[in-house]
């Protein structure tokens, strides 16, 4: 069950939005969903798909991939458009006993679903085309630009997290296997059962990672790892004139949908 | 910052988003359970993990969630009830902070950005923050107390 999951799901490619630096890649995606949250009407969705539907394509990521990504989504999505066919108020379309379909809350629910999927959808695809590293990288440049004074360590931690995420949930699914083989059942009962089945699973896992800790910390002090200070990079991030046209683009992309909204 | 303190925050960061991905939210109805949610109650004990649980959020957030506001807002709120919770007296309202600032922002968040009913939202989260934290983390955290754990 757990080897299914693809954490950092980069998917290595040569598309002009891979090679964007990823401060552009981050700023632009801001810029985005400012964009996406003006528009309110028919134009302004319509505009925000072409957007995304181009910004896909130059990707060269295949849109099967990104539709397999919404699957977790699946009950927020139909929650929310249950929530505003039956719960806002309006002109009637159809109504059945207490059920009541509106005009506005069909309309008000088609615009949250297509939110929220072009919402994860832009965010996968920042994910989906930059490393872990290059993302961290650009976090850190980022969170210097907004001047947090730790950026170094925090983009630091960021990596060494990713490389860790998929070490422990390879040993969550060890112990869980443990656990069972000594009769522990994970999958049965109800909420409160099933959560309280956990904490046999938990407590190995915190003492496991923190010795992890430990040894990981003994190593960095060997290698005299002493923070941000007078450290320099091998691959040093440069913007291009690709990261300039992005950014035209984008620009251009907000200006119109406040058009859209107001005009 | 020191070797060490880099270590154990970055591998906290880690177990969060290790166990939110590993232990998809369990959902029963509408109310649902982020697993990793009881490591909110490690503050209590371990200050150092406030960055880390701050850090597993966003990182856990970026692979699955609602997007950038998500990502944004829900870390920031972890942040925040992390270290309320750090600055709680009795282990008994450890687990509170982490209830009430998520019901609060993470409701508005549904409401703002997918227009739910704000106090159905906040219900909901919060009732799903409470059954973590207090059926899940709070004895977790009484075991590790027991184990002596933030001595090691």
């Amino acid at each position: 069950m757990l080897r299914d999951i693809t954490i950092g799901q980069y998917i290595p490619g040569t598309s002009l939005v891979h090679k964007l630096d990823p401060r552009t890649k981050i700023i632009s995606l801001v810029l985005y969903m400012i964009g996406l949250f003006l528009a309110n009407n028919f134009r302004g969705y319509l505009l925000v798909t072409f957007f995304t539907v181009g910004i896909i394509l130059l990707s060269q990521i295949s849109f099967l991939t990104i539709i397999k990504g919404m699957r977790p989504l699946m009950i927020i999505i139909i929650l929310t458009l249950g929530m505003h066919l039956f719960l806002t108020k309006g002109d009637p379309l159809w109504q059945w006993g207490i059920f009541k379909i509106s005009e506005q809350g069909l309309r008000q629910g088609i615009f949250m679903v297509l939110r929220l999927i072009y919402l994860v959808t832009i965010t996968s695809l920042l994910t989906l085309t930059t490393t872990p590293i290059a993302l961290t990288d650009g976090i850190e440049k980022v969170l210097k630009l907004l001047f947090i004074p730790i950026a170094h360590e925090l983009a630091m931690m960021m990596t060494i997290a990713l490389r860790f995420i998929p070490t422990l949930i390879e040993e969550t699914d060890k112990i869980m296997k443990a656990q069972m083989a000594r009769g522990a059942d994970f999958e049965s009962g109800g909420l409160l059962s099933r959560a309280k089945s956990l904490i046999p699973l938990l407590v190995p896992l915190f003492l496991s990672s923190f010795r992890r800790a430990d040894d990981l910390a003994m190593a960095m002090e060997a290698r005299c790892y002493r923070g941000g200070e007078n450290r320099t990079r091998m691959k040093q991030l440069v913007m291009g004139s690709r990261d300039y046209f992005a950014f035209i683009l984008v620009g251009f992309f907000v200006v119109t949908t406040i058009y859209t909204r107001y005009w | 910052m020191k070797a060490n303190k880099i270590a154990r925050i970055s591998i906290i960061a880690a177990l969060y988003a290790a166990i939110t991905i590993a232990l998809a939210p369990i959902s029963y109805m509408f109310i649902q359970i982020r697993i990793s949610e009881v490591l909110t109650v490690l503050p209590f004990l371990f200050p150092e993990s406030i960055l880390g649980l701050f850090l597993g959020c966003l990182l856990a957030n970026v692979y699955g969630g609602l997007g950038l506001i998500d990502i944004i807002f829900g870390s920031l709120a972890t942040l925040t009830a992390a270290y309320l919770t750090s600055k709680m007296r009795h282990p008994f309202l450890a687990p509170l902070p982490p209830v009430l600032v998520n019901a609060v922002v993470v409701g508005c968040i549904l409401h703002y950005v997918l227009e739910y009913p704000l106090y159905a939202s906040m219900f909901y989260v919060g009732l799903g923050q409470f059954l973590a934290c207090y059926f899940l983390g709070l004895p977790l955290l009484y075991l590790l107390k027991k184990r002596n754990w933030s001595k090691r």
